[in-house]
């Protein structure tokens, strides 16, 4: 990576006025404890590059070389521990071809659709409402930020007694004297899955909420007056003046919760297990399944790595997006 | 770690100023060395899952004699998940400080013996004459290139029934079923009366487990054949095809609420009488005792097995000994296998957790052992006899965790998921096999 | 500001129906967002045999109160019979120097990838974030390897390091994308005073920063506090962080789970968490406003 130098003088439109010492003032000498401003010239240049790099560098090569490790992996016959000789795309063959992969991916399809749609939906509605100028406004905020703060084991843990058909909601519901009443996904093969989507909603929806307040906040209060003034209700405003203004948001959310759904585990593992049978199975899980429990680092790194590009796909159309976006301000600011 | 190392040294000082003790160690022969003669003081580091309960009580109460003995007891939990402490064992495996020993258990010891130098303890089993008393399938895991590295500390019978007392009395039958033509006449009546027939958790080894139980009570030597050696043969052959059929007989009488949840959380249910039948290891004798509920409240026996001999689904725990340069450490490992071996030890633990002793030549009719655990015993020498002592699949003592995954993968789909027929399950097992061969 | 004003003429509902649907429909959610929360409170003040006899989710018949001090202090955990007390201690010891160092690097990172353009600063940052989507898992091994090398293996300084390399990939998205709201104005004008790179950061963008701040401690302290994978497998013994000692109670392997003690196990360990929250909560949403996402 050779990047560095000067960081200041290539800032366009900032120029030359950055550094007051030039590429001409003296070498640090030794002399320089008595001559202190020359001290400081010379540290001043340098120091920042002191700074600068050592974090750049240690987070750029954690993730170089932490994915290119588990590439390196996924090629090698590798068991309980790494070895490294070759075996070409065996792995990645042998992960293809599981049962288990695929009802994975099928799940891992189904649930990060269901989760990210049902998650905005619920995080743009509490938004809204709650930007209705009501009362307790921090309260509500609160009461549906805390998710947030609590851990996915524990989310996971206790979703599956509430949704446990035999001592949860429906235990209690038929308690009530609803004795017909069933809610009983958690261990139905074809509904599973969406007991994750519950928790994983439960959890991340206040985020979701919290960023699309943001977003509703900083509209500008002209847009606003303008629209009145314009005599529109309030359905009106939200689609016409709102949400336009907050696309960059959506786009945010949507990728956040995208991460989020591939990178499910623990909830997972709490929550159902992967079960009943494999029916909630997802990648994460297969990955970990592989690597540790049944002993095969290589057909993990295997999955790792298709997890990891699967990721791509979601995230380079993010970046190009940044990217468009950047230089559309660039050309218009 | 820092107080158990305190609690050790404390320990181990209040035990030097008792010296006499130290001379009433076990298997005498192998360990002349101890701290008596100026050597260093034995100190053993020790992982393992067992934290809580009785397997928590049950290795504390080892490592309090391990410091009676004048060793220093440093065990670090792991608490939680199997691999979360293969983890952490191969995270200091890789480090280059394994710890002196450390938890694991059937085909595992072979396979991760392979990444790590291993202690002999030929040696030791031989001066204790230990080989002679314990069962020949459960010893060759445990020795794997021929030497000794690992020792089996307590065995389970997987193929354990226990009934309600109270839905036996419901439906006004006194005797354990001993077929499984039996048990399903006995779990119609039961299903007839509002009882759910089939108690179980319905987590991934709850479900393997019920399948094997079913083959093994079928044919013995299927279970060998199929299971154990991976013939292909009796892979798809008509003992396992009757075993997936007796194991969605299962499926259909198992609460479906209860699926992914573990056993232990419906044990008052099963104790009510709710539920009438469990199969499971003996294990569960030491959680229903810790749960307050009394011998009375249940009957224990063999699971059915058609040919009405005693057949023996062998589950053991066991401490592999990892290599250490470190003399205390080797005094350590010493006097710790010594005392895995003795019979006290292996009555103290025992009766902790409701296992029974490797030893095959111990006297169970004492008092604190309860009448499975008697059964138990007896059943396991008489299987061994007959050849009828196998080893079980849903716990990792008969295939490699990748093998047992796999087949555990078919197992668990086809309880949960009432569309695959039994020979559609026969076949994706042999599948798995030869898949993850 | 902004903020003020749009409240005040936000659009919003006027009408008395539908004040009550939007206050029926807030008490909806709240029930849901809260249930989970309710069930563990009443269960932290149950005994192991009124839960055991009904179900986890019911009325307390009698006040367990004595779960709290069973969990804090004297229940045993991993051989250890100490409660989650010293437990929540090593959190604390990991949690709060991660948080800070990570924050204060990303802060860095996050200035001078917005701020100082070099050539590559576009992929740095791209690698950078790539940091925040690697899965866990697929890190344990090398983590490992560098743990080994650096002899930090088994100590709370190599979680810490853990936690603050794998932080800075958040923190560093964080404050770059606040940074880069600033007025190249104002960094201009810094910089025809003579202001160097330092001088800038203390004095222009650092006072700029609390907003952005307290959402990256906030999202750290959180996300630290909460890990698992990484706390089992590195540390061991009593040097484990709260949510190893937490699995410990809940997965117990062959035991009836003790679920009023677990419940107030539960609650007292995820208090730091809920506490930042409850006071940190409206300036994570003031951060959030401010720009921090974009």
């Amino acid at each position: 990576m050779r990047a560095e130098a000067e960081p200041l003088a290539r800032r366009p439109g900032v120029g030359a006025a950055a550094m007051p010492a030039g590429t001409a003032s003296a070498l640090p000498r030794p002399a320089a404890r008595a001559t202190p401003a020359r001290w400081r010239g010379a540290l001043g240049r340098w120091a920042p590059h002191l700074v600068l790099w050592p974090p750049l560098l240690v987070s750029v090569l954690h993730v170089v070389s932490f994915t290119l490790y588990t590439t390196w992996i996924s090629f090698t016959p590798s068991t309980l521990l790494p070895q490294y000789d070759w075996v070409g795309v065996q792995n990645y063959v042998s992960v293809l071809n599981s049962r288990n992969w695929k009802i994975a991916y099928t799940n891992l399809v189904i649930y990060g659709c269901g989760f990210v749609l049902l998650t905005t939906a619920l995080g743009l509605l509490l938004a809204v409402l709650i930007d209705q100028r009501i009362r307790a406004e921090n309260l509500f905020r609160t009461i549906f930020l805390y998710p947030m703060a609590v851990s996915f084991v524990v989310t996971g843990t206790v979703w599956a007694w509430l949704l446990n058909p035999g001592i949860g909601i429906q235990h209690l519901v038929r308690g009530f004297g609803w004795e017909g009443f069933r809610f009983d996904w958690l261990v139905d093969r074809e509904m599973a899955i969406y007991t994750i989507v519950i928790a994983g909603a439960w959890q991340a929806s206040g985020f979701a909420m919290a960023l699309f307040l943001a977003g509703i906040r900083a509209v500008d209060a002209d847009l606003y007056k303008a629209a009145q003034i314009d005599g529109a209700g309030p359905w009106r405003i939200y689609r016409r003046v709102v949400l336009p203004c907050i696309g960059p948001i959506f786009i945010a959310v949507l990728v956040i919760l995208l991460q989020f759904a591939i990178k499910t585990f623990d909830l997972v593992r709490a929550l159902t297990g992967g079960g009943p049978g494999l029916a909630t199975q997802l990648p994460t899980l297969v990955v970990y399944d592989l690597m540790f429990q049944r002993g095969l680092l290589g057909r993990g790194a295997a999955a790792a790595v298709m997890l990891l590009l699967s990721l791509l796909v979601v995230l380079l159309p993010y970046f190009a997006y940044a990217r468009w976006r950047r230089r559309k301000e660039a050309r218009h600011g | 770690m820092i107080t158990i190392h305190r609690r050790g040294l404390l320990a181990g000082a209040a035990t030097l100023l008792a010296a006499p003790h130290l001379a009433r160690a076990q298997g005498d022969k192998g360990q002349g060395d101890k701290s008596q003669g100026g050597g260093p003081k034995p100190r053993l580091t020790l992982i393992s899952q067992w934290s809580a309960g009785s397997d928590g009580a049950a290795i504390t109460a080892l490592g309090r004699v391990f410091e009676e003995e004048g060793g220093v007891w440093q065990h670090s939990p792991v608490p939680g998940f199997t691999t979360e402490m293969m983890n952490k064992l191969r995270a200091d495996i890789l480090a280059g400080n394994p710890p002196a020993a450390s938890q694991l258990k059937g085909p595992e010891i072979a396979a991760w013996s392979r990444i790590a130098p291993t202690v002999d303890l030929t040696e030791l089993v031989d001066a204790a004459g230990y080989e002679t008393v314990v069962a020949p399938d459960l010893a060759r895991l445990h020795k794997p290139q021929g030497k000794w590295i690992a020792l089996p500390l307590q065995i389970y019978r997987t193929n354990t029934l226990f009934v309600s007392s109270k839905a036996m009395a419901k439906v006004g039958a006194t005797e354990l079923p001993t077929t499984w033509e039996a048990f399903n006449t006995l779990a119609g009546k039961m299903q007839a009366a509002g009882i759910t027939p089939v108690a179980n958790g319905g987590i991934r080894w709850d479900d393997g487990m019920k399948f094997e139980i079913a083959l093994a009570g079928i044919s013995p030597a299927a279970y060998r054949r199929a299971i154990m050696e991976l013939d292909d043969d009796a892979l798809r052959g008509p003992e396992v095809l009757a075993a997936f059929r007796q194991l969605r007989r299962f499926a259909d009488w198992m609460d479906p609420a209860v699926a992914g949840q573990h056993y232990s959380v419906f044990l008052p249910r099963f104790i009510k009488g709710e539920m009438g039948m469990l199969m499971m290891g003996g294990w569960a004798q030491g959680v229903i005792r810790h749960n307050g509920f009394d011998a009375g409240d249940y009957m224990i026996g063999q699971a059915p097995v058609d040919n009405g001999r005693p057949c023996f689904v062998l589950n053991a725990d066991a401490f592999i000994f990892w290599r250490s340069k470190e003399p205390d450490l080797q005094a350590g490992q010493r006097l710790f296998a010594n005392l895995v071996m003795s019979k006290r030890v292996q009555e103290m633990y025992s009766k902790h957790t409701g296992s029974i002793p490797v030893r095959t030549d111990m006297d169970l009719s004492g008092e604190g052992w309860s009448e499975g655990q008697r059964e138990a015993s007896r059943s396991l020498g008489e299987a061994v006899k007959a050849n009828q002592a196998v080893l079980s699949l849903a716990h990792n003592m008969a295939q490699s965790n990748q093998l047992s995954a796999a087949m555990i993968d078919v197992l668990t789909e086809f309880v949960h998921n009432k569309a695959i027929t039994p020979e559609q399950g026969r076949q994706r097992l042999a599948e798995a096999v030869e898949g993850a061969r | 500001m902004a903020e003020a004003n749009a409240a005040a003429l936000a659009p919003g509902v006027r009408s008395r129906l539908g004040r009550a649907v939007v206050y029926a429909l807030l008490a909806g959610f709240a029930a849901f967002y809260l249930a989970p929360l309710v069930v563990v409170a009443l269960n932290s003040v149950r005994t192991a045999q009124d839960i055991g006899a009904t179900s986890v989710i019911g009325w307390p018949r009698a006040l367990a109160l004595d779960n709290f001090s069973r969990a804090w202090g004297s229940y045993c955990i991993a051989q250890s019979c100490a409660g989650i007390a010293p437990y929540m201690w090593n959190s604390f010891l990991l949690v709060v120097p991660a948080t800070i160092i990570s924050t204060l690097l990303g802060a860095l990172n996050g200035y001078s990838i917005a701020l100082w353009r070099f050539r590559g600063d576009n992929w740095v940052f791209g690698l950078v974030t790539l940091g925040v989507f690697l899965p866990e898992q697929m890190k344990l091994i090398p983590w490992v390897l560098v743990l080994r090398e650096l002899g930090l293996t088994n100590s709370i300084g190599g979680l810490v390091l853990i936690h603050v390399v794998q932080g800075i990939s958040f923190t560093t998205l964080f404050c770059r994308n606040y940074y880069v709201a600033i007025p190249p104005e104002l960094l201009k004008a810094a910089r025809i005073d003579g202001a160097g790179y330092f001088r800038i950061f203390w004095r222009i963008v650092l006072p700029l920063s609390p907003p952005i701040l307290i959402v990256t401690v906030i999202w750290q302290f959180t996300h630290i506090w909460n890990e698992f994978l990484y706390g089992v497998t590195f540390t061991s013994g009593t040097q484990q962080p709260v949510t190893a000692a937490l699995i410990a109670l809940s997965v117990s392997v062959s035991e009836a789970p003790q679920y009023g003690v677990q419940s107030a196990a539960v609650l007292l360990a995820a208090l730091p968490t809920l506490l930042v929250y409850l006071f940190g909560g409206k300036y994570f949403l003031r951060g959030l406003t401010a720009g921090a996402v974009k």
